[in-house]
């Protein structure tokens, strides 16, 4: 076991938060129809703002309400104010505005925050404790614990409320919805609330877990839609197995000597691999697909 | 109301008062501003020298503190006389990190421009593009920042930084000696002409005494440093050679802290920690524990060139600038450029004579380097390959070994030339 462990329970931390954020993207994907490239941004000025404040000597608790209310703010701004211009175009037109979002943000970020070497340091990391050989900190467990709890629960929310059923109907046929009454805007403007805190709360575990770098952080977004991509952007419970998946391959690619090097290729694989899997029933057909 | 009349004029006298403390500190300002080139304190009005610099600033990390010192001291040369009458016109390029880019902005400078020269250029891209550039064009580079192989292996540039090789071998020689290091793994980025080039060369160097050293490379754009520091200590090595840019080498020792592996192991490291912010960013934890080899002298020695070098960045560079190892790097680089551009007549100053003065450049003398500097007529240059290492300190940095050459493997051989073309002055 020994080296295997150690890597894999190292791969499950930083998986858990693949998966959070997947979960983030596709509670908003299925309300929305937008996949929000931007995510990794607004999570990213969420945490620099924390760590701004934290450094001006503000508690850590303040920290973590500044990163969720910014990532939270950011959101909600994009899902008001652009979103429902293009509401009408092409999912990849959308997504490709997102796109532009983030570039903003980033920009605005390295405008305010020259390249230096920083570092997010949470009263979690200070405990923690020893599992298969490894040190598992504080915040790695509530990595791991809250992908779990987020994901049940985002599953509850649309399984139980009228508002979860409302964003299940927009998925569904979204014109259909809105002529059966859905209130499309306010729908909406929930699910880009919940998905800024969501990207609040990954932007600070990434910046404590990763490093604290908004060029690293808004790029995290990659490994977050190929686990929500693994989910087909629909389902919660195998977007939180593929984030898992992973952030274990990626992890225990490291012992595999002529892999190691490249093993950041991880979630482009393990999601180029289940889209062919997904589709290996399908064939061309002169009317477009059986 | 005699309180208001109070309060109106002693306004009144405390801003006379300024007023004539902002006079006097303007003019003791004017008396202590440094002294470049000529020195004559009069503005340079000939017809402007073209000097280009290209330079990696947008991007993931910043390489543009050679070329703003280099600026901060051509505005101080323009403001005294220039050279001999004729001012610098100091044009910097961004590459953006972009290979594209770095061949649209080099051949803007060198055929559209038709720079003279290239000074403090610092990237991790642009070299391996414009080398052949620079050598096609016959244009000469007094690089800062050089950061991968083609820029030490390429006939036309030479730079005044030492560039990862010599400064990991500088900081694991010193392990050796002091800390008893017998196996290294050195930690570094998959990128062919940075990481995999420098850990090789450590590598064969340590070989060559007789030692073991292991590369462990991964890509820039890895999440997770706790694994590449699990893939470390799977090798067994007993000195942990942590070759990374700042940001990273921070994370990975965030990583290393959060393993509890401060006393298992030696933390070495080579010039890019030596870098303003990092001692307080590892904090207390690491106090002491990491040892760093600085590729010039430490920031804050009191030698002639070291002073003027922060006092042309006090009085002419952006606040902004950074004053590091690489702005120190800039600083040389720029000096050696006007005092070779001094030594020539101003109507004979074209790019071809330029090349020629500068790639005769030998045993060029600075406070602000380990050993005397050269250009030389070669198909590589390392002329630099002393350091000095210093240690993290949770307040700064503190220096362990003053100036210290690197011995044996490929250095011999470096020495032998430079004895035998006198390029250091020492045949």
């Amino acid at each position: 076991m020994g080296a295997y462990g150690l890597f894999l329970v190292n791969g499950l931390a930083v998986g858990a938060i693949y998966a959070l954020s997947g979960v983030g993207l596709v509670i908003l994907c299925r309300a929305t129809g937008v996949l929000n490239l931007a995510y990794g941004a607004i999570g990213a000025a969420g945490a620099m703002i924390a760590w701004q404040l934290m450094q001006y000597g503000c508690p850590e608790a303040i920290g973590w309400l500044a990163a969720i209310g910014t990532a939270t703010l950011l959101s909600l701004a994009y899902g008001r104010l652009i979103a429902p211009h293009l509401s009408f175009r092409e999912p990849v037109v959308r997504a490709v505005a997102t796109l532009g979002f983030a570039i903003m943000i980033l920009s605005l970020m390295n405008f305010s925050w020259v390249e230096a070497p920083r570092r997010l340091t949470l009263a979690t990391d200070a405990i923690g404790l020893s599992i298969l050989g490894m040190r598992v900190t504080g915040t790695r467990l509530i990595a791991l614990l809250a992908a779990v709890l987020v994901t049940l629960a985002v599953a509850l929310f649309l399984a139980a409320t009228q508002t979860g059923l409302r964003m299940r109907a927009l998925a569904n046929d979204r014109d259909l919805a809105a002529v059966l009454g859905v209130p499309v805007v306010s729908v909406e403007t929930v699910a880009w609330g919940i998905s800024g805190v969501i990207a609040g709360f990954s932007g600070m575990m990434f910046a404590d877990l990763v490093r604290l770098n908004p060029t690293v952080l808004t790029f995290l977004v990659i490994p977050a839609v190929a686990a929500a991509i693994v989910g087909r952007l629909e389902s919660l419970m195998l977007t939180l197995a593929g984030g898992l998946t992973i952030g274990v391959v990626e992890s225990m690619a490291t012992l595999i000597r002529p892999v190691a090097p490249f093993r950041a290729a991880a979630p482009f694989v393990v999601a180029a691999l289940l889209m062919l899997w997904y589709q290996r029933h399908r064939r061309l057909t002169f009317a477009g697909r059986d | 109301m005699a309180n208001g009349v109070f309060t109106i004029s002693s306004v009144i006298s405390l801003s006379a008062g300024a007023l004539l403390a902002a006079l006097a500190s303007g003019a003791a300002h004017a008396a202590d501003a440094p002294k470049c080139g000529l020195g004559t304190g009069q503005a340079a009005d000939g017809r402007p020298i073209l000097i280009g610099s290209v330079v990696g600033e947008t991007g993931p990390d910043d390489f543009s503190a050679g070329a703003d010192a280099a600026r901060a001291y051509f505005k101080c040369v323009n403001a005294n006389g220039g050279i001999n009458g004729r001012p610098i016109d100091f044009r910097v390029e961004d590459d953006q990190w972009s290979p594209e880019t770095a061949s649209q902005v080099a051949s803007k400078l060198v055929k559209d421009d038709k720079v003279v020269a290239l000074v403090g250029n610092g990237s991790f891209v642009e070299m391996t593009v414009n080398a052949k550039l620079y050598e096609d064009e016959n244009v000469a580079v007094v690089a800062s920042a050089c950061a991968v192989r083609e820029c030490f292996e390429a006939r036309n540039i030479a730079s005044t930084n030492q560039g990862p090789v010599p400064s990991n071998i500088l900081t694991a020689q010193w392990a050796i000696d002091n800390l008893g290091t017998k196996k290294v793994a050195c930690i570094a980025l998959n990128i062919p002409s940075n990481g995999v080039w420098s850990c090789d060369q450590t590598d064969r160097w340590l070989a060559d005494q007789g030692l073991e050293g292991v590369p462990v490379l991964f890509d820039p754009g890895s999440a997770d440093l706790t694994a590449v520091l699990l893939e470390a200590v799977a090798t067994g090595a007993d000195t942990m050679l942590v070759s990374l840019p700042a940001n990273l080498g921070v994370a990975f020792f965030k990583a290393a802290e959060e393993q509890g592996l401060r006393d298992q192991y030696n933390w070495i490291a080579p010039t890019p920690l030596y870098k303003e912010g990092v001692p307080e960013a590892l904090g207390d934890y690491w106090d002491g524990k990491i040892y760093i080899n600085a590729e010039l002298t430490p920031w804050d020695r009191d030698g002639p060139d070291a002073k003027r070098w922060r006092e042309v960045m006090d009085a002419f560079a952006r606040p902004e600038d950074p004053r590091d190892t690489f702005s120190q790097a800039g600083f040389v680089s720029a000096n050696i450029l006007v005092d070779t551009l001094m030594e020539m007549k101003p109507e004979e100053i074209d790019r071809d004579n330029v090349t020629k003065a500068l790639k005769a450049v030998k045993n060029y003398r600075t406070d602000l380097l380990c050993s005397p500097w050269y250009f030389g007529e070669a198909a590589s240059h390392q002329p630099n390959h002393a350091g000095v290492e210093l240690v993290i300190k949770s307040t700064g940095f503190e220096v362990v070994a003053d100036c210290f050459e690197a011995k044996g493997g490929m250095f011999e051989d470096i020495l032998a030339m430079e004895k035998s073309q006198g390029m250091t002055g020492a045949n």
